[in-house]
């Protein structure tokens, strides 16, 4: 829209581009709209777009590989340049794999990172989840959000699962022939629906190639559907915010899409992508050379699953020799339950955590304020009795490995391990438990008697005591009067403004000789004058105060 | 052995002898003090008497026994020693014989038997320093070997001389076929010693040890041994062939570079996710923390 | 947006939210006399967002700002020159610079290629990526700004449930009933059609006893890797060797894998084989299914003195004097054993196939 603009006056141009593309979809108002969003800046809030950019790494990197690999099984004898392997018989798998490490140029790299940012995107949805679960996000709008986030987890590891057998190396054959023993394991359906997913017996002619279109086709076209409604929920609902000055359950506070936290976004790809490119090249991963082609009577000590399926392993090691024999002869193996049956429970508990937690709380109100872990002992500690169980059965999976470096029995490192995972989860229950009970305390004592400013007075009638800096008004006794409303509780006297300006620079000390000179002239004139000058404010809104400072000076700008 | 009175003097050749014809003789002494006197020359002559004595008796008993014991076995000349054998049977009866017997045959629940393990198992177990074991426990583990090389020659002579067994090979003992040496590693190697040999945990505390610091003919004497727990692989179904070309694989990935960085240890997805979590995830936590606010 | 002048065009009707912006109430005119800073305000405004607080950069031209910027020029520019040094290795080795493929016995600059194009790499996104947080932190304003959010409309949940249940009951399904059959019929009936393709897969597994069946039968000798057969005298006591079925493709063959296993005479004096099968081995040898009962890897750790075979997978320990039974870990049953004998030239050759099925257990393991 072209407009006739007054002159000496400051004036909003618009391009005729811009015009042209307005007139034919009508985007401004949409465009502006998400310009304006506002994002809460946490820093734990950025984990989930880790997950999302390692996501992007995979697909730009993956697509590269999908250029030279060969998805059959179909036998081969390798005259490549990799001289330990010449002669050798291999599948056409695996020989397209290596011709990718050693016959394209910067192949090695790519397929590097692949690995890694794969490994890097299951960790960061593991700890994105694991922030979403100790804040209490996923209580009521957000249920949905977190089952799509489960069932995104379970997506990766399968993705994961498919990705690393592609090779055809002994390593991941030896996997694969677990999971042909898993799926077998299955009551009464087990046979048929292995005879459906090989198309027969071990190993068949087919479950490279139909483990690669799991990998590079349906898989993630259903991950990518399920990420953009992941988004799409977030932003129709908002991001959550932890509680502080001017923060309620009907506004966000922070930073606008355009131009900070774009930016911000945006910086945190490249990180992302910079860590993923320079392990990608400086740590060697997967190294299937070494490890030699696939050979169901060959395998190698210390075999382990990458480490996100290491805890199913870890189960398989400790769940001890229990078949339950039924009559007529049939079999419900041992290898069942520990597998089929862990999995399938955790995950399931895990997606309906919220509905559980619903039930017992009988909480049924909707929430865009988060919690501190603290202030929800019982939910803190079922989710470190969790993390205590899963630990164990992780730890396990690597047990013989543990076993040789640490010269400690195998055989007791399987004790350590059948015995630790249902005795040391209610340990780490009740220790979590007092910790936050303890922690709450100390909130409301410090909101009660104030700051310990460590400085000592002796009183005429010769008693020692410590003062303390009250938060806010007093009653006729010095016990403070404000309530605790969730927010963490300032414990230091720099925290309420009690220190000098904080020196800038992060690794160097930024000195500016006008300013250090301009704020002794103030300590000398008086602090009332010098509170005309700083910035120290009640952090309401109104008063123009930053809520998110609510009454400290500002911070230091780096 | 002089008194600290400062009035007694070394005593004279008479006063000595008339200490001596004091107590041997009549009373022929004199005043309590000269007889005080006369008292500690014969405590003294005494205790030198009893001490000869005792040395005499010492030397007597000594000629006596070596006359009368049993002739030493390395005396025996009758059995034709060579010098080598002879050496590594002193070397073995100093260090060996209380837990492998004085004729190899063993000890209950301290030392096997070595009737029958050759050279090769000899040279396995003093070379990589394994023997002598410091104390029983689950497998014998490497250590700096306390015997030299010659010694070692002399040990492995004498066993070889007295119990048979495998002996070891001469040549180039990596001179073999490298990708079938890979092929016959994994199928036989890599279960117990990992896809690479940097070993692997047995039963109950033992472990296959990583073949890091092997040479090549410590390799070849392991295989032909089958040293503890490690089956042995007779040349009957490893052929001397096969066993070199193993040894050209396992020296070879050791020798050879990797190409993709470090290689953290080559032992598979354990360091590698340790390397995702403390590096990866550690390093984008720091970022994070940078680049957001902490409120 | 332009008016449209023809005749018969509409004015805009009262716009709400979906409808673009308040222009009744701004005109252009209006909007011109606001600078750039207002018209975002108004802008954010409009959307519900507040600007509460400015944190100003450093003034323009001060000294701070010139030392963000050199420090934010900086990183982009090491960032740059990574990039650089990135083409320059990746294209020039195997050109002027060595090359980059590596040969198993190279131990120089290709066998560094991977590493440093990945620094290279890595660098050069990192620096930017620095860069641009640096940018942001020290030359940006540093706003904070509050949203209102939205609670559920009660108009518009009554409107939409007055819209949805009107079309539901224009549609009548409740009332037309021989409709509603019919329709379910032929919905059953497509579902059938369509997820047809993936009955297509289902496969009988019983067929044949495929999972209770190897290649081994009477008389197929045990041959090594490379397809040698055994004599009793090749192998020396407290040896495992990994033989397979003279059988083309038996090497190869998932199932078919056996460890032969010469006993030492301490071993055999406390032999206690399994129920019926003390005649399955031959004098000191023993032959048992490499394939591991629990989750089928090749059990192959033969430790000779305690007699354990022990599987690194899942870490299940068989013992081989009590006919491979599980004596640790998780596996269920003892190694099948191949019974075993010489042929007429002193080959090893096997009597028969495994007596049950070989590898982890299955639900009807038992009935076959």
């Amino acid at each position: 829209m072209a407009t006739t603009i007054t002159p000496n006056q400051p004036a909003p141009r618009i391009s005729k581009a811009a015009s042209e593309v307005d007139e034919r979809l009508i985007v401004a108002g949409p465009l502006r709209r998400t310009l304006n969003k506002v994002f809460p800046d946490h820093w734990s809030f950025l984990l989930g777009e880790i997950a999302l950019y390692s996501f992007v790494i995979l697909l730009l990197s993956g697509t590269f590989l999908t250029f030279y690999y060969d998805p059959s099984l179909s036998e081969t004898e390798y005259q490549g340049i990799y001289a330990p392997l010449r002669g050798i018989e291999m599948s056409r798998a695996y020989e397209s794999s290596l011709g990718i490490s050693f016959d394209v140029r910067g192949g090695l790299l790519i397929r590097q990172i692949h690995h890694w940012a794969a490994l890097l995107f299951v960790a960061s949805i593991v700890v994105h989840l694991l922030r979403i679960f100790f804040t209490g996000a996923f209580r009521k709008p957000r249920e949905t959000n977190w089952g799509i986030g489960v069932v995104l987890l379970v997506l990766a590891l399968l993705m994961g699962v498919t990705g690393y057998t592609l090779p055809d190396d002994l390593l991941s054959g030896t996997g694969l022939r677990i999971i042909s023993a898993i799926i077998l394991s299955i009551p009464v359906i087990g046979t048929w629906a292995h005879w459906a997913i090989f198309d027969g017996d071990f190993v068949g002619d087919v479950i490279i190639g139909r483990f690669y279109i799991l990998h590079v086709l349906i898989l993630p076209a259903v991950i990518l559907a399920l990420i953009a409604l992941h988004l799409l929920l977030l932003i129709k609902q908002k991001h959550t915010q932890f509680p502080g000055p001017g923060r309620t359950e009907h506004n966000v506070v922070g930073n606008r899409l355009f131009p900070a936290f774009a930016g911000k976004a945006t910086a945190l790809f490249f990180i992302v992508f910079g860590l993923c490119a320079a392990l990608g090249g400086l740590v060697q991963i997967n190294p299937f050379w070494l490890w030699g082609p696939y050979n169901p009577a060959q395998v190698s000590a210390g075999s382990q699953p990458d480490w996100y399926i290491g805890f199913l392993d870890g189960s398989t090691r400790l769940f001890p020799a229990w078949d339950i024999n039924l009559p007529g002869d049939y079999t419900i193996p041992a290898l069942f339950w520990p597998t089929v049956v862990i999995a399938g429970l955790m995950f399931t508990l895990l997606a309906l955590y919220p509905q559980i937690e619903r039930k017992l709380t009988g909480d049924t109100a909707s929430h865009h304020l988060l919690q501190r872990p603290r202030d929800v002992p019982v939910r803190t500690s079922i989710g470190a009795m969790a993390l205590m169980f899963y630990g164990v059965l992780w730890l396990s999976g690597g047990n013989d490995l543990i076993a040789d470096k640490f010269d400690i029995s195998l055989n007791a490192m399987t004790w350590f391990g059948r015995i630790g995972c249902v005795v040391l989860p209610p340990i780490a229950y009740m220790v979590t438990y007092r910790i936050c009970l303890g922690l709450q305390r100390h909130d409301r004592e410090v909101l009660e008697h104030g700051i310990e400013t460590g400085v000592i007075r002796r009183l005429p009638s010769g008693e020692f005591i410590e003062v303390h800096q009250p938060l806010g008004p007093v009653d006729e006794h010095g016990h403070g009067q404000l309530t605790y409303a969730g927010a963490p509780v300032p414990k230091r006297m720099n925290q309420v403004g009690g220190a000098r300006r904080a020196i800038k620079g992060f690794f160097k000390p930024i000195e500016q000789p006008s300013d250090v000179e301009l704020e002794a002239q103030r300590e000398r004139r008086g602090l009332a004058a010098a509170e005309a000058d700083r910035e120290v404010t009640s952090g309401r809104p109104s008063e123009g105060g930053r809520p998110s400072e609510g009454g400290r000076p500002q911070d230091p700008r780096d | 052995m002089s008194t600290t009175n400062p009035s007694s003097d070394a005593p004279t050749t008479e006063g000595r002898f008339a200490g001596l014809r004091a107590r041997f003789g009549g009373r022929s002494a004199g005043s309590p003090a000269s007889a005080a006197r006369a008292r500690r020359r014969s405590k003294q002559r005494r205790r030198m008497t009893n001490v000869a004595g005792l040395m005499a008796a010492l030397v007597l008993t000594g000629v006596g026994y070596s006359a009368i014991a049993p002739a030493n076995a390395a005396d025996d000349a009758a059995s034709g020693q060579s010098s080598a054998e002879a050496a590594g049977q002193a070397l073995y009866e100093r260090s060996c014989i209380s837990c492998h017997g004085s004729n190899l045959q063993g000890v209950a629940d301290r030392g096997p038997s070595l009737i029958g393990v050759g050279e090769a198992s000899v040279y396995f177990q003093v070379h990589t320093g394994r023997m002598p074991l410091v104390r029983q426990e689950a497998d014998a583990a490497r250590k700096p070997p306390v015997f030299s090389d010659a010694e070692i020659e002399q040990l492995m002579a004498y066993v070889q001389a007295n119990g048979g067994g495998p002996t070891l090979p001469s040549g180039d003992l990596r001179d073999g076929d490298l990708a079938e040496g890979g092929e016959l590693f994994r199928l036989n190697c890599a279960s117990c010693h990992n896809f690479v040999g940097e070993g692997g945990a047995l039963s109950s505390g033992k472990a296959a040890p990583s073949l890091e610091d092997a040479n090549d003919m410590e390799i070849y004497a392991a295989m032909l041994s089958g040293p503890e727990n490690m089956p042995v692989f007779g040349d009957n179904q490893l052929s001397p062939e096969e066993k070199r070309s193993i040894i050209d694989y396992v020296q070879t990935l050791k020798e050879q570079a990797d190409p993709g960085g470090a290689g953290i240890g080559r032992a598979g997805p354990v360091s590698e996710g340790l390397v995702i979590w403390v590096v990866g995830i550690g390093a984008l936590l720091f970022g994070i923390f940078w680049m957001g606010t902490k409120a | 947006m332009s008016k449209d002048e023809r005749a018969g065009s509409r004015p805009d009707d009262e716009a709400g939210p979906l409808h673009g912006g308040p222009d009744e109430d701004y005109t252009p005119e209006q909007l011109a006399t606001m600078d750039r800073e207002e018209l975002n305000r108004l802008g954010a405004r409009y959307d519900g967002v507040e600007v509460l607080h400015v944190d100003p950069p450093p003034a323009p031209g001060s000294a701070l700002e010139k030392q963000a910027e050199r420090q934010v020029s900086l990183a982009f520019g090491i960032a740059g020159l990574f990039a650089l040094a990135f083409a320059v290795v990746y294209f020039g080795s195997g050109w002027f610079l060595p090359t980059w493929q590596w040969g198993s016995d190279d131990n120089g600059w290709s066998a560094f290629y991977t590493p440093f194009i990945g620094v290279c790499m890595g660098g050069a996104l990192l620096f930017l990526g620095v860069g641009m947080v640096l940018f942001v932190k020290k030359l940006l304003p540093h706003e904070t700004a509050v949203q209102d959010k939205h609670d559920g409309s009660h108009f518009d949940r009554t409107t939409t449930a007055a819209t949805l249940m009107g079309g539901v009951d224009r549609v009548g399904f409740p009332r037309r009933k021989m409709i509603g059959r019919s329709l379910g019929f032929a919905g059953g009936a497509l579902g059938l059609v369509l997820i047809a393709p993936i009955g297509g897969l289902i496969k009988n597994p019983n067929k044949g006893n495929p999972l209770g069946t190897t290649e081994w039968a009477e008389g197929i000798r045990l041959v090594r890797l490379d397809g040698s057969p055994i004599r009793p005298g090749d192998q020396e006591p407290g040896s495992l060797e990994t033989v397979f079925p003279a059988v083309p493709g038996g090497n190869l063959a998932a199932d078919a894998a056996t460890m032969l296993i010469r006993l030492r005479p301490e071993q055999m004096s406390r032999l206690q084989p399994r129920q019926g099968q003390s005649d399955f081995g031959y004098g000191d040898y023993v032959a048992y299914s490499k394939i591991c009962t629990h989750a089928g890897c090749p059990v192959s750790l033969y430790e000779q003195e305690t007699s354990r075979i022990l599987c690194p997978c899942h870490q299940s320990q068989f013992d081989v004097i009590q006919g491979a039974k599980p004596v640790f870990g998780p596996a269920t049953r003892p190694l099948p054993e191949l019974p075993i004998t010489l042929d007429d030239e002193g080959y090893f050759v096997a009597r028969s196939d495994y007596i049950e099925a070989v590898g982890p257990t299955y639900w009807n393991r038992e009935r076959i």
